[in-house]
Parts: C-alpha cells; sequence; structure tokens
C-alpha cells in the first residue's frame, strides 16, 4: 500500500527540513507542522499493527482462492509471506494476491456465484478492518 | 523574483496603475491550489485578495477557467467571493492562476475533527443544505459557466463522471484496490436513472469547503475546482459522504439528520430526491473520493514525499474511503 510507513517518515523530515519562502511561514508553516504530527501518530499505528494487518490479509486471500480453485481452475500458484515479514516485503506478495483476488471476483461476478460473492465482499470489509487508521478525537477550530 | 515582486507587475500590468502587494501569506490545508492571502494597495485603496495558483504537482487535474466562471456564476446570489482576475497560462507567476477578493473574519473546518461548528451545527447545516439546493435548483443556460462547460445528456450523466474517475485510478494506482474496483463494476451493472436535470455541480461540496464565521454564519462557499454540469444528485451524495461526517454517524457533515437535509435540499432546489439514484450516487461519490485520493499517494511520491497534505490524503483517507467502500457494497447486497 501506498504511501507506505518509511515514505510518510522520510516524508515528515523532507518537508520539515526545508523551512520555505518568507510567504509560507507563519500560518501555514504551523498547519504544515500539524499534519506532520497527525501523520506521525498514525504512523506509529502503521508501524505496530501493519505488519500483521498484511499477514492475516494475506492469509485470508490465498484461503478464499485456494477454495474456489477447483470451481475457477486457478494455477495455485500464489506467492508465500517472505521469510522476514517487513511491510515492503509483505506489500509485494500483498500486490500479488490482490490481482489474483480481483480476477476471482470478476469470474465469480460473471457466473453469478452469489455465494462466492458475499464471502468476497466480507473479506473486503475485513480487508478494510485491518488497514484501519484511527484518528484521535481532535477538538474543532472554534 | 520574488511572489510579491510577480503579483505587483502583473497587477500594476492589468490596472494600468502602479500597485504594492503586502502581507502575503500562505493558507494552510489544499493541495490542488496553493492558496495566499495579500493586500493590493493601488491608487490609494486597500483590496483584500486571495490568490490560488496552481501547485507544481496538483492533487487533481482541474479547469481553472470552469472555477472562475463559477465564482462569477454565483458571486452576488450566493456567499460565494468575487473572482478578480485569471490566467490560465500563468503571465508574470509562471504557473496558471487566479484572484477573488478576500472574504476576512471565518473559519474552515478540517474534517479531521470532532463539533467543529459546536452550538451553531444545526443553523450551518441548514445553510448548508439550503445553499447546495439553490446551486441545484439554478438554470445554469444563463450563468457566466455555460460558457464553457460542457452540457452533457440527463441520461449520460453518470457514465461520464464515472468514466473519467475511473480513468484516474486506472492512472494513478500504485497497489491493487479491488474493494474500489468491485464498487466500479457494481456501478456499472446497475447503472442510475437518467438525471431529472442538468444543473451546475460544485464537485466537492462538503464541510471544510466554506467559512464560517463562529457564530452560525456561512460568509462563502470555497473550492469550485472541480464544478461541472451533470446530475444535482451527485453533489449530494458527496456532501453526505460518511468521510465528511466529523465521527457523527446520526449527522450528515456531522450537522442536521439526514431527512432534514434532504428536505432542505429539496425545498431550496424544487428538485426530487430518487432514494435508488442517490444510492448510486452515494456509492459513486466514495468511488470518486478514493480515485481522489489514490492520485494524491501518486502525487506524494512523484513530489518527493514533501507535501503532507497529499500523505494524509493519500494515506488516512483512503483507508477510510476503503471501509465506506467496503460497506456500501455490503449494504447494497444486504449482508450487513
Amino acid at each position: 500500500m501506498t504511501p507506505s510507513v518509511p515514505d510518510i517518515l522520510v516524508g515528515n523530515f523532507m518537508c520539515m527540513a526545508d523551512p520555505g519562502p518568507p510567504e509560507q511561514q507563519g500560518e501555514f508553516l504551523a498547519g504544515k507542522v500539524a499534519v506532520v504530527a497527525l501523520l506521525s501518530l498514525l504512523a506509529a499505528q502503521e508501524a505496530e499493527r501493519g505488519a500483521a494487518a498484511r499477514v492475516t490479509e494475506n492469509a485470508a486471500i490465498r484461503e478464499i482462492l485456494a477454495e474456489a480453485a477447483l470451481d475457477y481452475s486457478l494455477q495455485g500458484d500464489w506467492p508465500a509471506d517472505p521469510a522476514e515479514p517487513t511491510i515492503s516485503g509483505l506489500d509485494r506478495v500483498n500486490a500479488a494476491l490482490r490481482l489474483a483476488l480481483m480476477n476471482l471476483h470478476e469470474m465469480v461476478e460473471a457466473r453469478g456465484d452469489t455465494v462466492r460473492h458475499s464471502s468476497i465482499l466480507r473479506l473486503y470489509a475485513r480487508m478494510a478492518e485491518l488497514r484501519r487508521l484511527d484518528l484521535p478525537p481532535l477538538p474543532g477550530a472554534r | 523574483m520574488s511572489l510579491t515582486d510577480r503579483l505587483e507587475a502583473y497587477l500594476s500590468r492589468i490596472w494600468s496603475t502602479p500597485v504594492a502587494v503586502s502581507d502575503l501569506s500562505r493558507i494552510p490545508g489544499g493541495a490542488s491550489r496553493e492558496t495566499y492571502r495579500f493586500n493590493a494597495v493601488a491608487e490609494g485603496e486597500t483590496r483584500p485578495l486571495i490568490l490560488r495558483r496552481d501547485p507544481p504537482g496538483s492533487l487533481i487535474e482541474t479547469d481553472r477557467n470552469l472555477e472562475y466562471l463559477a465564482f462569477a456564476s454565483f458571486h452576488g446570489s450566493l456567499p460565494v467571493p468575487r473572482p478578480v482576475a485569471m490566467e490560465p497560462e500563468g503571465a508574470e507567476l509562471e504557473r496558471p492562476f487566479f484572484i477573488m477578493e478576500r472574504v476576512d473574519g471565518g473559519a474552515a473546518a478540517s474534517p479531521f475533527t470532532v463539533l467543529p461548528y459546536g452550538e451553531h451545527a444545526r443553523g450551518i447545516g441548514e445553510q448548508f443544505f439550503r445553499i447546495l439546493g439553490t446551486i441545484a435548483g439554478a438554470d445554469p443556460t444563463n450563468l457566466p459557466l455555460a460558457k464553457a462547460a460542457e452540457r452533457p445528456a440527463p441520461e449520460d450523466c453518470w457514465r461520464i463522471a464515472l468514466d473519467h474517475w475511473t480513468k484516474v485510478i486506472e492512472d494513478d494506482q500504485q497497489h491493487p484496490q479491488p474493494i474500489v474496483w468491485a464498487a466500479i463494476r457494481a456501478l456499472r451493472r446497475r447503472p442510475p436513472p437518467p438525471a431529472q436535470t442538468v444543473r451546475v455541480v460544485h464537485g466537492d461540496y462538503r464541510t471544510g469547503n466554506f467559512l464560517h464565521d463562529g457564530a452560525g454564519k456561512i460568509l462563502a462557499i470555497l473550492d469550485w475546482e472541480m464544478v461541472h454540469l451533470g446530475d444535482p444528485l451527485e453533489d449530494l451524495g458527496w456532501a453526505m459522504d460518511p468521510l465528511w461526517g466529523h465521527f457523527e454517524a446520526d449527522k450528515v457533515g456531522g450537522m442536521l439528520p439526514r431527512d432534514e437535509a434532504l428536505a432542505l435540499w429539496r425545498e431550496a432546489s424544487g428538485l426530487q430526491v430518487d432514494e435508488t439514484a442517490l444510492a448510486w450516487w452515494s456509492l459513486f461519490n466514495a468511488v470518486k473520493g478514493q480515485a481522489i485520493w489514490t492520485s494524491a499517494a501518486k502525487e506524494y511520491r512523484d513530489g518527493g514525499f514533501k507535501d503532507p497534505v497529499l500523505a494524509i490524503s493519500g494515506w488516512y483517507t483512503a483507508r477510510r474511503h476503503d471501509q465506506i467502500l467496503a460497506e456500501a457494497l455490503m449494504r447494497m447486497e444486504g449482508l450487513s
């Protein structure tokens, strides 16, 4: 998934390292600091939960693909997670699995296979939940 | 040459008199345009102005001419600032821009805050949906916007909108997104009825894109960069998207119960709300949102990770819209 945690943290450094011209100080800089602070907070959540979420999602996609393999003549050569479960390594596997899932879902829809269609939609809801980022209750401006 | 120098050169040329620019300051928020406030002093008169300039990389590709004409179309009849000048080629400022009069004393809510309008939420919500209904109720034929905006046939509105945002995702996607593609296929399988009429669609009408005075009054409707002609239910679906709900599930925009908002819109617009059509446009708007966030993630990477607004758009909001899309797909199939 993009941007990744390293992207975000490098970006936080890059955008704060360059102070910008005089007209971009004051209110604009304060706003930028607030967004960088929020990104750092969310990055902490992703660092804590991101790898586990990807491992779980990848396993769930493999399970639904394997269950449908016979009916849909799927090859079954889906990639395994890397031995060292880094987020970037898991994302490479996740990209391949998601493409296979999208392909399966299109075939399921074309066949009118409502049972598997429902299973895939439930998986989507689970995937979205696994990737959830939680904002703190920020107070309104006024 | 500083931006102040460039603005002075430009305004002096078009106003044919020496202009001094002071208090130039960039305003935070928004990634589709760089926004600056400044004062222009000419012949002893001080004019408070806003500059909206294209950034080197933009969150969305938009037509600044249409945006300018939208301000011209509704200034005077709605709380919309007066447009002053527009240069699609950039002129002295090197990048496309337009200038409008500044509305002072207002605040815009961040979508990430709770209770941004406090005790004034209901009053602001009533104005918000009445103004949207007034935009939807306006016959575009004689508006300045009609000079440049293409007018689709009512039966084509949905397809044009969906094709446009589908292509954005196709072009900018960097990681496979099965949820949004499932939603796109679902939208194509069950198209909405033709638009009851073709009207001005603001394109980004939501909390956060208007200024309010902190005492319950909307001062200015802003951010018309995605304006076009289309199905007026498109704006309604976007305005009520859960992303803009300020964490209040029982109120649209964190301001009003849904039924009350729709009643106000119907009354102001003179139009009807077909719930089947609105459900289609609601799901469409979650796809459109995901397209915008997909572009944001790409721009963030292409721009060297320097704009944190692109980061938050391409990351937090993208994941939030995946949740919204997944829930909507489940509802559509009676699974939740």
